[in-house]
């Protein structure tokens, strides 16, 4: 049965490839078979709600907002072109770099500590026991919820001044005054907030911790391996696929956080800019100030960032993630 | 091993795949604002409804859109309201809507780009020079005397709502700055409330005297709140020294110094911690210290006085004029809000009428009582039901009372106010906070008013 997936897997994806090379030179198809080419034809008519919507709603306004990044805009008058203007303007904007320092501190710690996070629950909840289906149920919740508006104002009730938070750091005989109005405390909340939603990468966590094979933990225990050598030599080389995957999923997602910033802060970033996140900011500057031209140089930058982010991650991961049978 | 083989590399491919679908995710908010952006570029270049004021046509069945900000209380008042108008006019059809404030300026920039604003529509002094400078607004001057009245209108009032010789929006109600005093926390501290005709030196020193009394209180009690981020404070005291807050093409008249020296003044106060604390500040918004019962005086628009006592579930709360500065103590009015109809609108006529409707009949200022501010008409005023001694009394009676103060005219609204006081506040708490001097202060807003208002 495995060998079948592995096959149809692979043949999907050369059909793929073949379909692109085809479209891309449609004149040069005369010796192909006839019911080819009718089927890629069929295969873009299947595509087309997808295609128009593609074209219309995401590459569209893309290429508009990108020749936007290069205009004076502010939605009443029509735009008129600056040149580079908006990029320079971004670089000496004091709360420009102090949003993409905010941002950077955020993914820095908040998504390896998500990610160990979801890791350790994962590897708990892949333990036999009793009732285990009913735990990754519950610790998988909290994702569910998440995202939403109601658990970014939970999450602003619990730390608010004699919140919960406050209160149990003040039965710890610890300072008391709520985190929400300190700009130093806001920051490990919206990273606890982040890290208290690791169900996705857990479910996908566990997922992969069930494709490896029990001979191989069973094999390395008969060498005399304990929990930890196995954990270190089994379990992170057989994950790394996986890790690597929830890594760069987690890593963009963070980039892009912003509604729980947006309500813990009532919408203003702070205090003190303390939550001033990229987008948020970019939100400010696009639909508050009305400046959509400097917004969409801001859009371009993340872009431009997230994509070199993303292709060193994809260099990187040649020393340090395994596939199976891969034989580099 | 066959199984790991291949869910590895469905997984791998899963990876390659989930990477360019976030990526595309990551440009969603501009592609958002571009996919309005690209209708609307399309669609510039309004149109103007330059035909003569008719009244209002009863021949044919009429449609109109009215649009507001504000809660559902509000909501309650205005369907009130347009009853009775489509009771009075049979073949009007009023159709309404309503936002919270943020919400309501983003749509409204939506459709100012799209050229759908609606025939009725709440504007604000903040915004009313940008939309009427970008020919968004009707110009009402036409109107006047057709099927819009506005022969009860103060002069300096309804020169609010004119932009460039043109009237681009009629104010319905009015307010003017004022020091709410809370009683109940006073009288446990044994307090005498502030006295009226203090300067701004003698207040900052009663503050001080009220928070060393309530220092030991449970909750703590402070003499005041912060209001050096208060753009609208900043201004009122730059009008009691005989200076302008904007020339006329928008850009700021007083100077980096002025600035400078406001934040200053009240440096000491955030120095020796007597303000009621920012962090805490923080915690509670949208609610006040005033209203959580830890700051015996804040300065604000006198109607806001409403919202207050709820707040703090007191009806024990005053009103005094604010400070009186070195060279005296005029004051000026406010519009709370005006009512403007869209460049655009089909029915000139029916919008004016309905305006006109909403800002002079007895019965719709019943119906709102203070809850938009005090009406700016007199009919409207002396129609209200107030309760003698009651919150709504006591700020149409400091209204009346400060009215002979009132004898500035109100600062020029200028294009992108709304903006530059945002940044005003954002700026004020970043002061409160410790985090940036007075100098900075003062030059990181004319950093913010030289790329957002005019003149530059």
């Amino acid at each position: 049965m495995s060998a079948t997936t592995t096959e149809r897997g692979r043949s999907a994806g050369r059909g793929g490839v073949r379909g692109t090379a085809t479209s891309s030179s449609p004149a040069r198809g005369g010796g192909k078979p006839q019911r080819d080419r009718s089927d890629v034809k069929a295969g873009y008519a299947f595509l087309s709600p997808w295609l128009l919507g593609f074209v219309l709603l995401t590459a569209g306004p893309m290429l508009m907002s990108l020749y936007l990044a290069f205009t004076d805009y502010n939605l009443f008058r029509a735009p008129t072109f600056v040149g580079i203007d908006n990029f320079t303007a971004l670089f000496a904007d004091p709360r420009f770099l102090k949003s993409a320092q905010v941002t950077a501190v955020y993914v820095l710690v908040g998504v390896p500590v998500k990610l160990a996070a979801a890791l350790a629950v994962a590897v708990l909840l892949n333990a036999k026991h009793r009732g285990q289906g009913a735990y990754r149920s519950m610790f998988y919740a909290p994702s569910l919820i998440g995202a939403s508006v109601s658990v970014a104002i939970v999450w602003r009730a619990m730390f608010i001044d004699d919140g919960i938070a406050d209160q149990v750091q003040q039965f710890f005989g610890l300072p008391a005054g709520g985190w929400v109005g300190d700009p130093s405390m806001t920051m490990p909340m919206m990273i606890l907030l982040a890290v208290w939603q690791f169900g996705a990468p857990m479910v996908i966590f566990l997922a992969g911790l069930k494709q490896i094979p029990a001979e191989l933990h069973e094999a390395a225990a008969v060498d005399g391996a304990g929990p930890i050598r196995r954990f270190v030599s089994v379990t992170l080389p057989m994950l790394s696929p996986v890790l690597f995957f929830n890594l760069l999923l987690e890593t963009i997602g963070a980039f892009q956080v912003f509604s729980s910033a947006f309500i813990i802060s009532g919408g203003t970033g702070g205090p003190a800019d303390s939550t001033l996140f990229y987008t948020f900011y970019l939100y400010l500057k696009g639909f508050t100030e009305f400046r959509m031209g400097y917004a969409s140089a801001m859009a371009w930058v993340l872009v431009l960032v997230v994509g070199i982010i993303t292709a060193v991650l994809f260099r990187t991961s040649r020393a340090w993630v395994h596939y199976t049978g891969d034989v580099r | 091993m066959q199984p790991a083989t291949s869910s590895t590399q469905s997984k791998e491919a899963h990876v390659v795949r989930t990477r360019t679908t976030r990526k595309t995710a990551a440009v969603q908010v501009t592609a958002l604002a571009a996919a309005s952006a690209l209708a609307l570029s399309a669609c510039g270049g309004g149109t103007t409804a330059s035909a003569e004021a008719a009244p209002v046509a009863t021949d044919r069945d009429i449609e109109l859109s009215l649009v507001w900000w504000g809660d559902d209380d509000r909501a309650a008042r205005y369907e009130e309201a347009v009853a009775l108008f489509e009771e009075q006019h049979p073949n009007i059809d009023v159709q309404t809507q309503f936002q919270a404030w943020d919400d309501y300026w983003t749509a409204r920039s939506t459709e100012a780009a799209g050229q759908t604003l609606p025939d009725v529509f709440q504007m604000d002094l903040a915004y009313i020079h940008q939309y009427a400078s970008n020919n968004q607004l009707l110009d009402l001057s036409n109107q006047l005397g057709v099927n819009l009245d506005t022969d009860d209108f103060d002069e300096t009032v309804l020169a609010s709502g004119s932009v460039d010789d043109g009237q681009y929006g009629i104010p319905t109600s009015t307010n003017t700055l004022g020091m709410i005093h809370h009683d109940d926390l006073l009288d446990e501290l044994g307090i005498e409330p502030p006295e009226e005709g203090l300067t701004w030196d003698e207040y900052d020193a009663w503050i001080r005297e009220v928070s060393a009394a309530g220092a030991d209180h449970d909750p703590q009690i402070y003499g005041g709140t912060d209001y050096t981020g208060t753009l609208w404070l900043f201004i009122q005291w730059l009008v009691q020294q005989g200076k302008t807050a904007f020339a006329d093409d928008g850009s700021p008249a007083f100077e980096k110094a002025d600035l400078v020296a406001w934040a200053e003044r009240t440096q000491p106060l955030r120095d020796d911690g007597v303000f009621f604390p920012v962090e805490r500040a923080k915690q509670v918004e949208p609610l006040t210290g005033m209203q959580v019962g830890q700051a015996a005086t804040e300065m604000t628009w006198d109607n806001m006085m409403a919202g207050y006592s709820a707040g703090a579930g007191s009806e024990n709360l005053d009103l005094l004029p604010v400070p009186t500065g070195a060279d005296g103590s005029a004051q000026f009015w406010k519009p709370s809000m005006l009512l403007s109809s869209s460049a655009t609108t089909q029915e000139p006529d029916a919008a004016a009428a309905l305006i006109d409707f909403l800002v002079n009949d007895p019965e719709v200022g019943k119906i709102f009582g203070t809850s938009k501010g005090v009406p700016a008409v007199a009919a409207q005023r002396d129609a209200m039901e107030v309760e003698e001694g009651s919150i709504d009394d006591k700020i149409v009676g400091y209204e009346e009372h400060v009215a002979e103060r009132v004898t500035e005219d109100t600062p020029l609204p200028v294009e992108g106010y709304g903006v530059v006081e945002a940044e005003f506040k954002r700026l004020g708490e970043e002061l409160s906070y410790g985090n940036i001097t007075p100098e900075e202060f003062a030059d990181q807003w004319f950093q913010s008013a030289e790329s957002n208002l005019g003149g530059s």
